[in-house]
This record gives structure tokens, sequence and C-alpha cells, in this order.
């Protein structure tokens, strides 16, 4: 069965549009689970505009990021630095065994001096039964950090085994240990017809087989979840967390806390990043509150490293065994799939296979899912994406090289026919980037004796970016001339703090410094949770919304003292005029001082026409293999992408550089290490799983196509294909073809070797 | 963590007099000393040591010092990595001590770790390091890498356990045929650093090193090395900071163009500092070309014995072979 040709997702809108209104995609993440939608708006197309783009001085131009002094200087204050008056400090207690009865004795905790507080937390639903390992299964609250780690240790936690599988291949085995009483292994997928493909493919004078192997990855956010949660009695609590959605935090902090939703107030004022995990308040967040509520004094919990690595989440690995067939003229006409994910005790993202090409012949996928008793994987910066594109990638270069095409040219050929010039033209972006025309061996490996070996490889990523209509913004003019921009959302370190700014100022004809935006406190307008690219889609129409909304009235305020009609003005920087007559104009500051103690309100929501989704990238890399070490240097990365307005170039930039650099840890270093005997995670630490440092970090160019739509958020393409590219160029330079990541130097060795055994 | 007296003795005297018995094994680790901490801070933490009494060394007056004398070098234990990695004069003289300093960690980590620290630094194997991983080296009764995933453990010298030692420094002190100098309570002794390394199927499975509990090391002396040339060779799988897969120290001496004497050491690949004493002889009389590499590596690696991950060392350390060689050729 041939796809649909390529769409965020294969089905169309639910009905036709009212009158006045139109359908589009909207991406919502909730609890980190990103899904894409329908979602009827007002099609208004009357409402405000972008200007265009060469005429705006701070939209769309290198603006450093307006809290880059205080975070470089370490005043910014994380949820990590938090103090407060008569806080205390609380540390967790990790299951040691992955599936197992728990009973434990919180006094030997409770009697250490200065701890103040120990409470189970596996009490209730799970009946002291746990089943991941590293689970949360108490808390302890102490004057210091140390005593409460000592409190933790004093606890006697007795653990009646149930027997684990802490490793897929122990857990799909017979006689397995049950994970859960849901089975182990879970078919996801209905269809399992394989008629049309197996003919297909037995039609196929070119087939190539083979099975991609993915290790789970973690997110390493900097800053550890964690929240501060300040409750000291009586009907109000504040809670500081290092969120990617500040409103996913009251609701749930509530219910702990015995309060409502309305008597809690979450504050993210800066956090040290989420890429996907950080969604509500996670076992951390209950446990803090359970304590807060006992002590009734601020209780301050954020996870060690260590149990950041077992309890916060992870990329979901897996397995891709993959076939395809291929014409002689270089068209995939058959493609056959058995994806599995490996989410602990989650079920993993989807791998979305086929990644982008071959989709319009004879499909066929089977997706399953693997239950080990390990913590659930959670969405990751473009969940299933990177894992579909490197096998996907990786499958297109073996086929390129079977039927002895170019690996330009055979991408051509079997991208679908609706993104077939976008890719092309990124694709051929890229290539002059990195030299892909005087490249000597561009559809075979370097054969010769060459003990340094240099290699090109490509690879590209869709994503869906588009916003929706979650956000209340408010803009406030005061009577000195000072702008407020409000929001409830935070900013995960994308530059959503400095965009809020430029997009007023712009607006209003000021300087930066002349508008503040005030963020990430729940108190502030509704704002949707950073998950799926959907922040700037979602956000910046609405600030933009309320920045026309706050001119037109200040307009309104000052068309009097001008003698003319508010339609009639128009702002340029400093001040407001009459656009026929602009000798007829108003400094800014006196125009304000008309305003009356009171300032100016303003609200602003979304504007579907301001924002727009569907974007396309491609990158490449050039990587070196030295033969006699299989030490691998990527030497350099290229990106093209194309993703609407570009709302900060500097940051967007950034954030396309960030996204190459996390594909290359991913592909070069990353990798979860757990000893299926033991059932011990044995890498829980910053030094032996490894992250890339500067030192492993290639030159690198980010290129932002024009792009004439509106906002759309980039920042998961960005890491979609880097580690694909990298694996192909690998294989280009030697000629090893590395079929499971990371793609470290004692694979290449072994390949090397097996390769001159022949 | 467990509450511990922290001492600051002014004497290196003072110091020993504070250090168990020279039999006193089994409590060795209640006093514990402290140079750079690069080490012990991090078994501190991971609670793999509980020391009752940690020995602050830096108040110790002239473990710092750093002489050279007639072409060679005494160092004491708490000259810091930089120190050595920053000499012009030992990286004219010794380059693979000076570039040894320079692979360990990250710039942080040798501007405060010492030589006496990274000599008598505890293994890296993430089973030792894993707190709940009884293991060998923590007196358990099974190395748990053996059979599990050993990626870097040692493909020679192996068994009991199969730890690879981490010192950069090592190999190349070895081959430049230092010597340790270690203060007990009976007085001072110094020996080969060479000898100073044991097999866990030698000593005692649970140390490194012949290291009494009632010694410190205090000194490192090198000696001098006229008309030798020679380069330490890292291979780390992470460039920004990482411990070696493999390492070699090579160290020639030439006459003409043919090698006249040869010292090599391999580092990552077994529990010591591995000295390849047959390859070194087979260089002798012998120019550096392709040949002379292929032989020297497959001596050096001579006896391997690869566990299920890591076979991959064998071909890694030769290469390394191969470069070391190369690089004095040219030097």
């Amino acid at each position: 069965m041939a796809l649909d040709p390529l769409r965020l997702q294969d089905e169309k809108p639910p009905r036709a549009a009212a009158p006045g209104k139109k359908w589009v995609r909207v991406t919502k993440a909730v609890n980190g689970i990103d899904t894409e939608v329908w979602e009827e708006v007002a099609d208004d197309a009357g409402g405000p505009q972008w200007a265009p783009r060469e005429s705006m001085r701070l939209v769309s131009r290198e603006v450093p990021r307006v809290d880059g002094p205080e975070k470089v200087t370490g005043r910014a204050v994380f949820t990590h630095d938090v103090r407060l008056p008569g806080m205390v400090y609380a540390r967790v207690l990790r299951s040691r065994v992955p599936a197992a009865k728990v009973t434990l004795d919180l006094e030997p905790a409770r009697k250490i001096q200065g701890v103040l507080a120990a409470v189970s937390l596996v009490d209730g639903d799970i009946d002291g039964e746990v089943r991941w390992l590293g689970r949360p299964i108490a808390a302890v609250a102490a004057t210091t950090p140390e005593l409460a780690e000592d409190g933790v240790r004093a606890i006697v936690a007795k653990y009646a085994e149930l027997g684990f599988a802490v490793t897929e291949a122990r857990a799909a085995a017979d006689n397995a240990p049950k994970v859960n009483n849901r089975g182990n292994v879970i078919a996801l997928s209905k269809n399992t017809d394989t008629k049309e493909v197996d003919e297909a493919l037995a039609g196929s004078p070119v087939r190539v087989k083979g099975t991609w192997k993915i290790p789970v990855q973690h997110h390493a956010s900097l800053e550890s979840h964690g929240i501060v949660v300040d409750y000291r009695g009586g009907e109000e609590a504040t809670v500081y967390a290092s969120t990617q959605g500040t409103f996913t935090i009251p609701g749930d902090a509530a219910g702990r806390l015995g309060l409502k939703p309305n008597q809690v107030t979450a504050v993210v004022e800066h956090m040290g990043g989420g890429f996907g995990s950080k969604f509500g308040m996670g076992i951390e967040g209950e446990a803090a509150c359970l304590l807060a509520k006992e002590l009734q004094r601020p209780v301050h919990l954020l996870l060690d490293r260590a149990s950041e690595f077992h309890a916060a989440g992870n990329r979901s690995g897996g397995e891709h065994e993959l076939e395809a067939g291929v014409s002689p003229n270089g068209k995939i006409v058959a493609f056959k799939a058995r994806v599995t994910r490996h989410g602990g005790v989650g079920r993993g993202s989807g791998h979305p296979l086929p990644y982008i090409y071959a989709r319009d012949n004879a499909v066929f996928v089977e997706e399953r899912c693997i239950h080990t008793n390990m913590d659930s994987s959670r969405a990751m910066r473009g969940p299933g994406h990177p894992q579909a594109s490197f096998s996907m990638e990786g499958l297109m270069d073996e086929c390129a090289y079977a039927v002895g095409m170019d690996l330009l040219e055979f991408r051509r050929i079997n991208l679908p026919e609706n993104k077939r010039e976008l890719y092309m033209r990124q694709l051929e972006k890229c290539a002059e980037l990195i030299g892909w025309r005087a490249h000597p061996h561009k559809n075979r490996p370097d054969l010769s004796d060459a003990e340094a070996k240099v290699g090109i490889g490509f690879a590209i990523a869709r994503w869906g970016g588009g916003g929706n209509g979650q956000c209340k913004v408010e803009v406030r003019i005061a009577q000195d001339g000072s702008v407020e921009v409000l929001s409830g959302t935070q900013d995960l370190g994308t530059g959503t703090r400095t965009y809020c700014t430029t997009i007023v100022a712009e607006e209003l004809g000021l300087e930066l410094g002349q508008v503040r935006a005030r963020i990430g406190r729940s108190s502030f307008g509704a704002a949707n949770a950073s998950g799926g690219s959907t922040t700037s889609p979602s956000l910046a129409p609405s600030v933009k919304h309320a920045a026309h909304n706050a001119r037109l009235a200040l307009f309104e305020k000052v068309a009097p003292l001008l003698g003319a009609k508010a339609s009639e003005l128009e702002v340029r920087p400093g001040e407001i005029r009459v656009s026929a007559s602009p000798s007829r104009r108003i400094a800014w500051k006196d125009a304000c001082a008309s305003l009356g103690p009171n300032g100016l309100s303003a609200q602003g929501e979304w504007q579907a026409h301001l924002a727009s989704s569907d974007i396309g990238g491609a990158q490449a890399a050039k990587v070196r293999v030295d033969t006699l070490t299989g030490e691998v240097k990527v030497l350099e990365m290229v990106a093209v992408q194309d993703c609407g307005l570009v709302l900060n170039l500097l940051a967007a930039r950034s954030q396309l550089q960030g996204g190459m650099v996390q594909s290359l840890s991913y592909g070069l270093f990353e990798e979860r290490v757990v000893d299926p005997d033991l059932g011990l995670f044995l890498n829980a630490n910053f030094e032996d799983y490894k992250i890339a440092g500067a030192q492993d970090i290639p030159a690198m160019k980010a290129v932002f196509e024009d792009d004439p739509r509106g906002v759309i958020g980039m920042s998961e393409a960005a890491i979609i294909p880097g580690h694909s590219a990298i694996a192909n160029a690998i294989h280009n330079a030697c000629g090893v073809r590395l079929r499971e990541m990371p793609l470290t130097a004692d694979k290449i060795l072994m390949g090397l070797a097996a390769r001159k055994k022949g | 963590m467990k509450n511990f007296e922290f001492i600051a003795p002014r004497t290196l005297d003072s110091v020993v007099e504070l250090l168990p018995g020279p039999r006193d094994q089994k409590t060795r680790d209640r006093v514990k000393l402290l140079a750079g901490g690069q080490d012990l801070l991090g078994e501190l933490k991971e609670y793999l040591v509980s020391p009752e009494q940690v020995i602050n060394l830096k108040t110790v007056p002239g473990l710092e010092a750093f002489v050279a004398r007639d072409g060679g070098y005494s160092i004491g234990a708490l000259v810091t990595l930089s120190a050595l990695e920053e000499s012009a004069s030992l990286r004219a003289s010794h380059a693979m001590i000076a570039e040894s300093a320079g692979a360990v960690g990250s710039v942080q980590i040798r501007n405060q770790g010492t030589l006496g620290g990274n000599l008598c630094q505890r293994p890296r194997c993430w089973y030792y390091r894993h707190e709940h991983a009884v293991c060998i080296k923590k007196g358990g009764s099974e190395c748990y890498a053996y059979g599990g995933l050993n990626k870097y453990n040692a493909i020679l010298g192996g068994g009991p356990s199969y730890i690879v030692h981490p010192s950069d420094l090592a190999p190349a002190l070895v081959a430049a045929g230092a010597s340790v100098t270690l203060k007990g309570k009976k007085g001072e002794r110094t020996l080969e650093l060479e000898r100073f390394f044991t097999l866990p199927s030698e000593g005692a499975v649970t140390r490194e090193n012949v290291l009494a509990p009632d010694e410190v090391l205090t000194r490192v002396d090198v000696p001098a090395m006229a008309g030798w040339k020679s380069t330490y060779v890292k291979f780390r799988e992470r460039s920004s900071y990482d411990f070696a897969l493999a390492a070699v120290a090579l160290a020639l001496r030439m006459e003409g163009d043919k090698i006249a004497e040869a010292r090599l050491v391999l580092g990552g690949v077994a529990p010591i500092p591995w000295r390849c004493d047959k390859a070194e002889k087979a260089l002798v009389g012998r120019k550096i070309d392709a040949d002379t590499c292929k032989r020297a590596g497959e001596l050096a690696l001579e006896g391997a014995e690869p566990l299920a991950h890591n076979a991959y060392k064998v071909p890694l350390a030769q290469g390394l072979v191969t470069k070391a060689l190369r690089k004095l050729a040219g030097a």
C-alpha cells in the first residue's frame, strides 16, 4: 500500500471549514507527547501583519539575548539557585532493584539530627511494587543537602525481588520475568498482511536489507529536574520549577498540597534545559510537595545527576529491520520495516518509517515495543525522528551504492513529489557548502591505501512546528513610557524572552532596553507548554497581537493631541506621527505621559495567519576516519533549513548549531549502558555517559532559507539528520557501514578488520 | 557521608605517624591521603571509601618540589600535572612525560591533580565505580567485567581482576626508567616505578601497587635520557576529556637511522603499565619503516586475550605503536 504524499499526519481535516474559519494543523504537546491535530481558527487576514522583513529593525535581525549578561555572570536565578527563609533540602532514595515489592523503614532516617521529615513514595497506587530501576521510593528533608543524603542512606529498604529484565534481549526471551501485566512484547500495528510488499520485493532486481540498532539517549539537561515548593501552611503556595510547562505545575502541586490550583503560583524564571523531559512535576515534584506539606516549610528538591539519569526520562532506543527493493532506474518499489521501540516501562516514541522517502510504492511497516524494567522514555527533541532518520538515511545510501547511483540523485528519485523541490534545493546547497562536487569519491568509499580517509554524507529532516491558540499575552505601557510584555510562558534557553521584547519594541518603535519581558509565572497569561517546537509559533503571534492592540490603543489616546484620527497615525522610532503629515508628531515619552497614572494595557491572542507550519531541513557532514585507530573526526557540518519568519537570526542560528552538536553527540558518543545480569545502570554519570565537548565540535555552517511564511518552530528539525549524515560520511570515507550507534572507534576498527578478511 | 576528621600535618613524619601499621591491610582505608583530590573526592562522593581520617598533604612542605638534576628530575608527589605539562625543560628532555601529563582529563583536573595522586589513583572500571557492584576489587568474589560489559577493560595481564590502570603518567614514567620513593614508619624505600605496580594475579587483588598501609609516595626520580627522544600517544573516545582506550609511551635512542635502544610501554590495556620487552628488543638495530611498525605492534600485543567486547583494543594499540614510531621517525 502506498502512503499519501507526505503530510504532518496522514489524515485530512475533519470537515469543510465554517464560513470565516479555516483549518490549520497545530502541534500540541501533552505531557511531552507531541501530537499534531487539526484546529479550526478564525481566518483573520485583516489583523496584524508581520512587516516586510527588510523594513524590520529588530525582529529577524541578530539580537543578543536580553538575559545573556544575567546568565553569564551567574545573576540569573534558576530553580536550583532559589534560596528561601527556613528552606530545607530534600533528596530521594532510588530503588536499587529493577522490580521488587519494597518495604521501607524510615525511622533510622528520622533519628538523624538535622533530618526533619522522611516520606514513602511507594504507598498508594503502586502499593510498594516497583517496576523500574531507580524509581524514587522515599524522600528525606533536612537542614542541609548532605544531611538529607545521609537520611536517604539510613532508610532501610527491603526488596522482595520479582525478577527483572533490564535489556530488550532479556525481556523478549522465553520465560522472561513479566515487566508488567500487559506483556513484555506489544504489537502496535494491526496490519500484518505482507503479501503486497513481499511480492514487490521478490520482483525487485536489487534488494537491500539490514538491521539498525539505536541506543537509549539521555536528555542530559545541565539543570536537573526538580522544584522548590514554598509552602508555609495557609492557603497559598509558590512553586519554583525547572519545567517546560509553567502551567503544568499548579494543578499537580495543588493536588499534593491539598490546595486549589488557583492557590498555587508556578515560577520558571530561568531553566537549564529540558529537551522534552520536563513536563509536569514528576515523582520528585510530588515528593517535594509531600515534604512541604508535612513541614510547612519551603522544600528544595533537585535531582542529583545519578537520579537524573535513572529517573528523569530518556530518548527511546530501538531496532529497525528494514528491507528495500530497488528498480534498475533507482526507484524504491518496495519498503518493508519491522520497528521495535525500546521505551522501558513506557512504549517509546513512534519511529516514523519510512522516513520522508519511499512512500509511494509498496510499503509495509510493522511496529512493536519491548518493555523492560527501566525508566519510561519521554519525549526528546524531535521524538522518534532522529531514530527513523538514522536507519532510513543509511538504507538510502546503501541502496544508492547498490545500484551505483549518485547519492543525491537517488534521493531525488525517491523523495515524495510534493517535497522534492524543497529537499533537493536544500541538499544541493549543502553539497555546495561542503564541497561535494570536488569530492573525489562520490559513489564509492575511498579504497586507496591512505591511512586517513575523508567522506561526506547527507540526511534530511521534517517537522511540523506549528502553533496553537493557548497563549494570552498582555502588553502594558506606563505613563513614564516604559513597556512590559507579560506572559506565563517559559524560556527553555531558546530565546523566548528576547523575542517577546523585540516584537514589542519593533511594533512600538522602541529600543530593546525600553521593553521588559516578564515571563515564567502562572499568574501571567496562559501559555502552552514548550514541546514539539510549538512555543514560538504560538507565542510570537500572540505577542505581536498584544503589541498591535497596545499600539492601536495608544493611537486612540494621542490622536486628539495630534488633531488626527487614530487610523491616520504611524509609529516611527521614538515617536508617533501622522503618516500623511510627518511634521505632526509626538515623542514617545510625551505620548505616554498623556496616559495618566494607570497607563495602558492591551491583550493579545494567537493569530493563525502570523504562524505557519511544516518545515524541512538538510544537513551534510564531512568526516575524517583514521583507519589505524578508528578515530572519527567530524571536520565540518552544514545545515540548510527553512523555518518561516526567523524571529532572531542569532538565536536561530545558535539553535540550529545546537541541534547539530546534539546530534553529533548522539551519533558519536551517547549510549545508556545497563548490566543485564546485575540490573545496574553502569554509566549514570558524565564520565561514562559521554557527551561531545568543545574539542569534538566541527566547523559548522547554519543557513536559513528565505521563507515568506509566518513563524514556525524549528528546534526539533535541527537535531534530526546530523548523526545520520555522519554515519553515511563514515561509510563514504572508509567503506564501513555502521548500523549501530554510537559510531565509535571500536566498531570502525572491527568493521575494517572484517573488510580486510573479505 | 560519614563524618571524618580532617588533619593538616606540618611534617612528613607526622603524616606517617597517622597512617595505620605496615600490615594493617584490612583497616587501611580508614585513613586516606588527600593530594589534589581528583580521585579521592569522587571515591568519597560515590561511597567507595568512607574514611575516619583524611590527611591533607598540601600542608606538608617539600612535596611540591620539582628539581632538575644532571639531566634528570626529582619530582615531588604534589607537583601538579599542569606543572609537568608546562615544563619546557621536561618537554625537551622527556617529551613523553610532559605529553602524558597534558593528556590527563581536562585543564581543571590537571591544575588540581598531582603526580602522586595520578600514580595512586584507583581504577575507572564502571563496575568498580558502582557502589552496588561489590566486585573483586572491592572485596567481592567476582570480576563482573570479565563476563559483563568489558569494552574498556584489560586485554593483557587480566585475571582475576580485569581493570586497566587509568594513569597516563605511569606508562611514560615507566618507559623513562623512573623510580619512586615511599616513606613508611620504618623509613624510606626507593624502587623502580615498574616494580611499584602489581598485577591482580601477583599482588593484593584489591590494590594496584605495593604501597603499604603505612606508606606515602613522596617523589619520583626520572633519570637523564640524553640522546633519547620520546612521545606519548593516547587514544580517547571523546577528545575533550577521556581516559585512554589505549596509549603508547615510546622512547628511542637512535644511531643514525637505526634504533639503538627502545622502551615501549602500553597504557589502557592492562592492570599495570604494560612493558613490551620483546618489542623493545626486536626494535633494536632496525630502521623505522612499515615493516618495523607492524612487527613492533604484533610483538607488543603478543599474548593479548581480548574479552567479549574489547577485541578492538588489539588493532587500536598496534595502530598507536605505529603512530608513535612514525612520530619519532619524523622528530
